[in-house]
């Protein structure tokens, strides 16, 4: 997984931008919070194959909570979100459901085997891997998707990165690593946590930690005359 | 180099985490502008051999302009740029500055393309390039900063080479050295990896929250009309 540590860069910026009136310490913590738990789905490796990625990171699941979020804050007649934590915490779930999409999921979606992107309907890993470009030679171009035609038959396929089900990939993580099937068993097990493997996930931790400072040193602008 | 519409993207996102009250379309626009603004050196380079990631990209002119608002704002008495455009003018500043940066010069030192950061002088191009992790085996392992790395470069960092020996080739200017032919291969990246593609939905996503909300809020007091009506040089 991109670590824990990136996917909260990430969400810490996209929540700065996001918490408007609700910005404070706490929210910061619920959005963190809420960057964490779906990190649980690891835990779950030992018993159920394929549970890393698919349980804590699919869509249904944030279009599921959205879904009960927008009855309980907009259609009830009284609101139990509203009622326990009044406008902050509606405001805080929102931004915490487009933190966990953004930040968690997708930025996952784009590394290694992927997401289980419509767990539990349907049973398959995508990759989000690609370039869009323009070209004076190939003109635009996008490999995100690509789209092939069988030159036999005719039939049209789509590659949308599928990568396989819970059956056959496993996405190496500290609980479960992959090296762990190939060293002998006698030998103690390299678990290694990834902060950050890579200049730019670094750049997103950074961006995320300069973005909070940034706020505490700034005062509210005067209101205008 | 990174392509243009990730550090667009990234500007904007920091235009909306730190521009508070003074987010409107137009401060929006000008942060989104200052965050791609580096990226003109690459025009400059079909004149001055090597200015790619090089005549924008280094720490001297963000310095600058840090010094010169700080002294602006803080040290006389007279602020020009407060008394011009108040409050929000220098936040909409600092926030530009701030992306300029962060989100303009950053990311091609973050492992993209490399920036010439103490250019002009000293010349060599630098990439933050490596990992950092936890091991039960090794402990924490760091490889982003080297003090024995090899290159040209004075700062511990990896350096890929200098306005000699390195190129990088953009849509403007393709191919090494000054000046360029029309019927070069270009190519306009829009989005060169899926993290990007991430980046860019988010901060589309973000920014059409921010204004539908506005929009719906209707106009406050004191909104955009206010601080135009100062006039604009």
């Amino acid at each position: 997984m991109p670590s824990t540590v990136v996917h909260a860069g990430f969400a810490l910026l996209l929540a700065a931008g996001l918490l408007a009136d609700a910005y404070d310490r706490k929210a910061l913590a619920v959005v963190l919070l809420i960057v964490v738990i779906p990190e649980v789905d690891t835990l779950l490796g030992p018993v159920m194959p394929g549970a890393h990625r698919t349980v804590g990171h699919n869509v249904v699941l944030p279009v599921a909570l959205g879904a009960l979020l927008f009855y309980d804050t907009r259609l009830r007649d009284r609101s139990a979100v509203r009622d326990r934590f009044d406008d902050w915490g509606v405001r805080v779930a929102w931004v915490g459901l487009f933190a966990h999409v953004f930040a968690h999921l997708f930025l996952d979606w784009a590394h290694l085997e992927g997401i289980n992107m419509f767990w539990p309907i349907h049973d398959e890993f995508f990759r989000l891997e690609g370039e869009l470009f323009l070209s004076t030679t190939e003109g635009f171009t996008q490999t995100f998707v690509e789209i092939a035609a069988d030159p036999e038959s005719g039939e049209r396929s789509v590659d949308a990165g599928g990568t396989g089900t819970t059956e056959s990939v496993h996405v190496s993580n500290p609980v479960e690593p992959d090296a762990a099937a190939d060293t002998d068993p006698d030998e103690p097990v390299d678990r290694r946590f990834p902060i950050a493997q890579r200049g730019w996930r670094l750049y997103l931790v950074l961006v995320g930690v300069f973005v909070v400072v940034a706020r505490r040193f700034q005062r509210d602008l005067p209101p205008e005359e | 180099m990174a392509p243009t519409l990730v550090n667009a993207a990234l500007g904007a996102l920091l235009a909306a985490a730190l521009l508070g009250a003074a987010f409107d379309r137009r401060s929006v626009a000008i942060v989104v502008g200052a965050a791609i603004a580096p990226d003109l050196d690459a025009v400059v380079s079909l004149v001055v051999p090597g200015a790619t990631n090089a005549l924008f990209h280094n720490v001297w002119i963000p310095l600058g302009l840090v010094t010169l608002l700080y002294w602006d704002v803080s040290v006389r008495e007279r602020s020009w740029l407060r008394e011009r455009h108040g409050a929000y003018g220098v936040r909409v500043a600092w926030v530009a500055l701030a992306a300029f940066a962060v989100a303009g010069i950053a990311p091609e030192l973050f492992g993209l393309a490399g920036a010439n950061l103490l250019y002009p002088v000293h010349d060599a191009y630098y990439l933050v390039r490596g990992r950092l992790l936890f091991s039960t085996q090794e402990g924490i392992v760091q490889t982003f900063v080297a003090f024995d790395s090899e290159g040209p470069g004075i700062l511990p960092l990896y350096s890929p080479g200098t306005t000699e020996s390195y190129f990088v080739p953009t849509w403007v200017n393709p191919e090494p050295g000054v000046g360029t032919t029309l019927d070069a291969e270009r190519e306009l990246y829009l989005v060169r990896s899926g993290w990007q593609a991430v980046v860019v939905a988010s901060a589309i996503c973000l920014l059409a929250v921010r204004f539908i909300e506005d929009a719906f809020r209707g106009p406050r007091e004191g909104t955009a009309d206010d601080h135009t009506a100062g006039g604009e040089p």
